[in-house]
């Protein structure tokens, strides 16, 4: 499998960490509900299809990105940082030779 | 000169000779030759006894799909199984032994296995080995007790169990296209890549380009095609954009356009060069890919169908063309399509004589019957075989009318006498890879009665015969007539390597098994280690007639990885032996000069204890604590994680990743803090330093440093993007040295140059900077031992020097090295946690750390920590132990509350951590009991079972030792 | 100040090895730079970076993630977003950066210890790191002073072209001897010269 990070380019999965489903949210850190919590902590989606994650590369630049990837191919219909990195800033634009 | 040899060499260089051994005879071969076409050469026939039957095999194909002729080669202790001799380069002293065959191949035991052929059906050894369904041996025990047996009698080469010394290596290629197969359609298609500039890798399983195309005579582009090959590949050879590699079989198509292929680099020569690696694991990025990979030529399923002697016919052509062998001199040919003819041609222009050409068909084409006159013999048209002749090759064989259009026999049984019978059963598409990344399933193709490509599901494209398209052959038809089996009386197999006959595959039918992969399962059709390449489409086909519907309906298995075996070797390729990566701190290499016992600790090395000659590992930690505790001791802590927390919001950051506050942490001092998971377990401690306002030095547990540096990674990006926070590994950037003792102050007073390491100025959990040796140093004041404590933190490129120093200046104090058992029992006696206890199911209140827990911010794991059966009391939460027998504790024993070792009771806990106590005198350890301190001063015994251990202890307070910490803040 | 020790001690042998033709395939060398440093940008803080790189060090970082510049002494390449490596053979450009790049642009961390500068250089570059790494190291795909982020194992690694054969790489210094087997290990094929 291969991911296409928006810093490096596309690299083998090996270079990545799954950091989890990205379908949950985490509720405020001073909230007290209780229920609220437990989904977020405990509460995962089993999908059939595309699936939104959290995917680490790990094994190079280190952010994370959020993919969005069918569990049924693999095939990867998304990826973007997590964080705001001013993508549209030059540092953090892919270099074009990293698009092989 | 051998009677078999052929008008021309091929690809065989007669000039030279090469000596190897074959079941410990001697052969002479020569440069070109693989193991099959050299035995050939010197009449052998008998290459293998069968899987189950234990019948004689001969050599059925040329290539990667045989079934029959494997050998296990020997190098040296090593032996390597199941080799095909159709695919076994030889080399000189080349060493192979036949296989499944009991005490010689000619002489086999086993045989007898043909005798009680009916009862060895499909399924035989689940039905008969089921077992009683009462007793000893009920159930699957029975089949376990006669397994052993049968795996010996039943199977195929045996591993050796010597340690594999070859070489194996990874390379990771990119390109613009990737061919697979260097036939006339991957040789046209490598050049048209390379014409438009791309990268081009062109793969080619055999070591030569060309395919069939060198030796199978015709015209390509109007030229002779041998001719036209040599052409197109010193074509391609000039340009600096390709790479051809041959050797290679690419046997696995992945996600990304990735091909994995094994380029067998030295398996041809008797010893690779130095640093030249036995075989390379090639994976290859392509944009896109070309699969060229050809069609392989089917059997017909009929009686006697797997005598040596009987042959596809494509194989005789190229052995009579390529080596220069002639595989019979009286060869018969027998087809249900026109591309036999053309093969009978080629073997009749090596020198071989066609005595008969038995086609299934009534009627033929023009071309065919006029290459049939050529070739001389009897054309038999609308007949078939229907038994062979002969013990160790064949004698002849017999045949009756057939009609093709009802699959029946008539008239008499005619027998005709030859030495090999080439057998032609139309084509197959070799799809595999194809396949393995199709959408969907492959397509039934009427017309050559094949399956074609599926449709992509990745970027590529299918040209020549794997696409379907044999146009650029012969110019022949190949359609062939849908017959795939003669049925007459006898043993007709399908699958020859695994022994399934026609008659398994109906007997599996009638059992019940319609669908293909339970009739692969059921059978072990297509299972063996040629993947079922000659033995797919015709098992099919049975199964298909059995079910009463068409081929296409009965579907085929989608093709899995690999195509062929791959050696486990080259898959590991570099990553085994020493070279497994090693984590080593500055001060490694003094570790091992001083005669430390190193330990590893994940991937790093560190020492377990400095023995003296003649010390148990006992003894030494012992020594090694009481000199700590009365002088001084000096350990290396360089493995401890560190994290360079900084940016204007670390302290905000650290307070929200932490149970308790660092924001109020003055610079220039330390604090020990501990990290929950969000469910509210404990996750992780470690002491974390304030350098500068906006600067923190974090460590980690060795053993978590990767994982809290993700953790921490994760939070910062995906939950809290709107704080300033660069977190970076400086695990290696510092050296670190923890000297403990009562003699801690006076030391570091000695070398410490440019600060005073007094009370006042370096206090408890201070920090201070000066110079050690001339070289910059940061010391905190922190015990993990429970002693006066100093962290002594150099450049890591320095920490040898500052090590030196400081072993230096407390030689005059009686100070001493220690390793990881005596740190880790003074953290016992001091009742410290670690991993031990941190273990992933215990909270903070387990371990009485609540004292941690600020109730004056969220932090990560505060919204969940107070769950009800996270603050039961009767959880298991920690205490000490000390052993009331004298013997010693071990970990992972269990606690129960009753003096019975006979009878097995329930566990109130179990032990984490044990050492022999030199402050106390006694064996004691840690551990995690119901109730924890509720039980103090009680009673308990250790249940170990397993180990033979039973025993009085007594469940203390974990701070064992100068519970007070009066010696840590002296 | 103090020579930092080497941390591939024995695994550093000298000279060439199975070098069977004139030229060794591969030169291998460790080159123990004085300073490396590396530097963080906020967000929308990149150009001031750059441009406090620049004044300190004279290497202008050019446009686009991954960009880098290399000259004879010093390099500065970016390895992650508004992350850049910053590489001098003199010592103390640390202490000249954090003066140039205040907390509220970005964050100056010192890894002259930490990391483990190796250069492989020569004809069988590509080839011999290629059976490494799972990234293009041909020239169009990994351009001249580019650097690279990516990983052998467990050895993570920040990969620059310094030239058309030569590439500088970082390592984690505990690695560093291990990973330098391996290296040699894998030059074994191509014949290598250390220096």
């Amino acid at each position: 499998m291969l991911i296409t990070c928006p810093y490096c380019g596309p690299r083998d999965v090996i270079e990545f960490t799954y950091q989890g489903d990205a379908n949950r949210t985490r509720p405020d850190p001073a909230s007290t509900d209780q229920a609220a919590w437990n989904v977020y902590t405990y509460d995962r989606v089993n999908t059939l299809g595309d699936h939104a994650e959290y995917w680490q590369h790990s094994g190079g630049c280190r952010s994370h990105l959020k993919l969005v990837r069918s569990t049924l191919t693999h095939a990867i219909s998304s990826t973007a940082f997590v964080r705001d990195h001013g993508e549209k800033k030059s540092a953090s634009r892919r270099k074009p030779g990293a698009a092989t | 000169m051998s009677p078999r040899r052929a008008n021309a060499p091929g690809r065989v260089d007669r000039s030279r000779s090469i000596r190897f051994s074959f079941d410990g005879k001697i052969y002479t071969g020569h440069p070109g030759d693989t193991l099959a076409s050299a035995l050939m050469t010197n009449g052998v026939t008998l290459f293998g006894r069968s899987f189950k039957y234990h019948r004689p095999r001969g050599v059925m194909t040329a290539g990667v799909d045989e079934p029959n002729a494997l050998v296990t080669l020997i190098r040296g202790e090593i032996r390597e199984p199941n080799l095909p001799t159709t695919l076994v380069e030889i080399y000189e002293g080349l060493e192979a032994v036949s296989q499944n065959r009991f005490p010689s191949l000619s002489f086999d035991v086993g045989a007898v296995n043909q005798l009680g052929g009916k009862l060895l059906g499909a399924g035989f050894y689940y039905k008969t080995f089921m077992g009683p369904v009462i007793g000893p041996l009920k159930g699957t025990r029975f089949w376990m007790f006669c397994e052993h047996f049968i795996r010996r009698a039943a199977g195929l080469g045996r591993a050796g169990t010597a340690k594999d010394t070859a070489r194996y290596e990874r390379m990771n290629a990119f390109c613009d296209v990737l061919v697979v197969g260097s036939g006339p359609a991957g040789l046209k298609a490598a050049r048209e890549a390379a014409g438009d500039g791309g990268r081009v890798i062109l793969l080619e399983m055999d070591s030569l380009l060309g395919g069939s195309a060198r030796w199978s005579g015709g015209r390509i582009e109007g030229a002779e095609a041998a001719h036209w090959v040599d052409e197109t590949v010193s074509g391609l050879r000039e340009l600096p954009n390709v790479r051809t590699l041959t050797r290679t079989t690419a046997w696995g198509y992945y996600d990304g356009n990735t091909i994995a292929a094994t380029e067998r680099v030295a398996d041809h020569k008797r010893d690779a060069a130095k640093g030249e690696p036995r075989q390379r694991h090639w994976v290859v990025r392509a944009k896109k890919v070309v699969l060229a990979t050809g069609a392989f030529e089917r059997p017909i399923v009929f009686p006697g169908n797997d005598r040596p002697g009987v042959m596809l016919a494509s194989a005789a052509a190229r052995y009579a063309n390529d080596f220069g062998v002639l595989p019979g001199e009286r060869i018969a040919v027998f087809a249900n399509n026109d591309s036999a003819y053309a093969n009978a041609a080629l073997l009749r222009d090596a020198g071989a004589t066609i005595v008969a050409i038995v086609d299934v068909r009534a009627a033929i084409s023009d071309e065919a019957r006029r290459l049939a006159s050529q070739c001389g013999g009897d054309l038999l048209t609308g007949h078939a075989v229907v038994a062979t002749e002969g013990g160790k090759g064949l004698t002849g064989f017999k045949v009756q009318k057939f009609d093709a259009a009802t699959n029946s026999l008539s008239g008499d049984a005619r027998v005709i006498s030859a030495d090999l019978l080439a057998v032609s059963g139309g084509w197959s598409p070799a799809i595999h890879l194809a396949s393995q990344a199709g959408a969907g399933k492959a397509e039934w193709d009427a017309t050559l009665q094949a399956f074609l490509p599926p449709k992509p599901a990745q970027d590529w494209t299918a040209v020549g015969t794997a696409a379907g398209d044999f146009s650029g052959g012969h110019g022949l038809d190949i359609a062939p007539a849908p017959v795939f089996e003669i049925k007459a009386a006898g043993k007709a197999f399908v699958d020859l390597q695994h022994d399934v006959t026609a008659d398994d595959v109906r007997l599996a039918h009638r059992e019940g098994f319609i669908s293909v992969e339970h009739l692969k399962r059921y059978t072990t059709l297509g299972m063996a280690t040629d993947q079922g390449k000659t033995s797919n489409v015709p098992g099919l086909a049975i199964m298909a007639e059995a079910l009463g519907k068409p081929i296409p309906e009965v579907g085929t298995t989608r093709f899995r990885a690999p195509f062929s075996p791959v050696s486990i070797g080259a898959i590991g390729a570099e990553r085994i032996g020493d070279l497994r990566p090693d984590r080593l701190t500055p001060m490694h290499d003094w570790h091992v000069e001083q005669g430390a016992k190193m330990y590893p600790a994940g991937l790093w090395h560190r020492p377990a204890i400095y023995g003296a000659p003649g010390e148990t590992v006992e003894q030494a930690y012992i020594r090694e604590t009481k000199a700590t505790r009365s002088a001084a001791g000096i350990v290396d802590v360089s493995t401890l994680g560190k994290i360079m927390v900084q940016g204007p919001d670390a302290a905000e950051f650290l307070d929200r990743v932490y149970t308790n506050l660092f924001s109020t942490l003055p610079v220039n001092k330390a604090r020990y803090g501990l990290m929950l998971r969000e469910d509210g377990i404990a996750y992780d401690d470690g002491t974390t330093w304030r350098l500068a306002e906006h600067d923190f030095l974090m460590t980690t547990t060795t053993a978590n440093a990767g994982k809290v540096m993700q953790n921490l990674e994760y939070f910062l990006d995906v939950y809290w993007p709107e704080l300033k926070v660069t977190l970076t590994s400086v695990t290696d950037e510092w050296a670190g040295a923890s000297i403990a003792g009562p003699r801690a102050r006076e030391i570091l007073a000695a070398c410490v140059t440019g600060t005073a390491v007094d009370t006042e100025t370096l206090p408890f959990m201070g920090i201070v900077r000066g110079e050690v040796a001339g070289v910059p140093v940061m010391i905190c004041r922190l015990s993990f031992s429970g002693e006066l404590a100093y962290e002594v933190y150099s450049g890591a490129g320095h920490g040898q020097q500052v090590w030196d120093a400081l072993i230096e200046a407390g030689q005059p104090f009686g100070m001493v090295p220690y390793g990881l058992e005596a740190l880790g029992t003074m953290r016992i006696e001091k009742g410290h946690v670690t991993g031990a206890e941190i273990d992933g199911r215990t909270t903070a209140r387990d371990l009485y750390l609540d004292w941690m827990l600020s109730k004056k911010k969220p932090f990560i794991g505060a919204a969940m920590m107070d769950r009800e059966g996270l603050v039961d009391e009767n959880r298991i939460r920690l205490v000490g132990l000390v052993s009331l027998d004298g013997r010693p504790l071990n970990g992972g024993a269990h606690l129960v509350e009753h003096n019975d070792p006979a009878a097995l009771r329930d566990s109130i806990g179990h032990i984490t951590a044990v050492c022999f106590s030199p402050s106390l005198g006694k064996y004691i350890g840690l551990a995690l009991v119901k109730g924890g301190k509720k039980r103090h001063g009680t009673r308990a015994y250790v249940s170990d079972p397993l180990r033979g251990r039973f025993g009085p202890v007594e469940i203390v307070s974990h701070h064992m030792f100068d519970p007070e910490g009066k010696r840590m803040h002296g | 100040m103090v020579e930092q020790v080497s941390p591939l001690g024995p695994a550093w042998k000298s000279g060439r090895h199975n070098v069977t033709g004139t030229a060794p395939g591969v030169t291998l060398a460790e080159t123990r730079p004085g300073s490396i440093v590396q530097v963080a940008a906020w967000p929308g803080e990149e150009k001031a970076v750059i441009d406090a790189v620049r004044a300190v060090t004279g290497l202008k970082l050019p446009d686009g993630a991954g960009g880098g510049i290399a000259t004879e002494h010093k390099a500065a390449f970016g390895f992650a977003p508004g992350k850049f490596m910053v590489v001098t053979q003199v010592e103390g450009i640390e202490a000249e950066l954090l003066k140039a790049i205040p907390n509220n642009v970005g964050t100056v961390t010192g890894l002259s210890h930490g990391r483990t500068a190796l250069r492989v250089s020569g004809p069988k570059a590509e080839w011999v790191l290629g059976k490494l790494y799972a990234i293009d190291f041909a020239l169009p795909a990994f351009p001249l002073h580019a650097g690279r982020s990516t990983m052998h194992h467990d050895v993570f690694t920040q990969i620059q072209r310094t030239g058309a054969d030569q590439f500088d790489l970082y390592v984690f210094r505990s690695f560093a001897r291990s990973f330098w087997t391996t290296l040699c290990h894998a030059a074994e094929e191509v014949g290598y010269e250390v220096r």
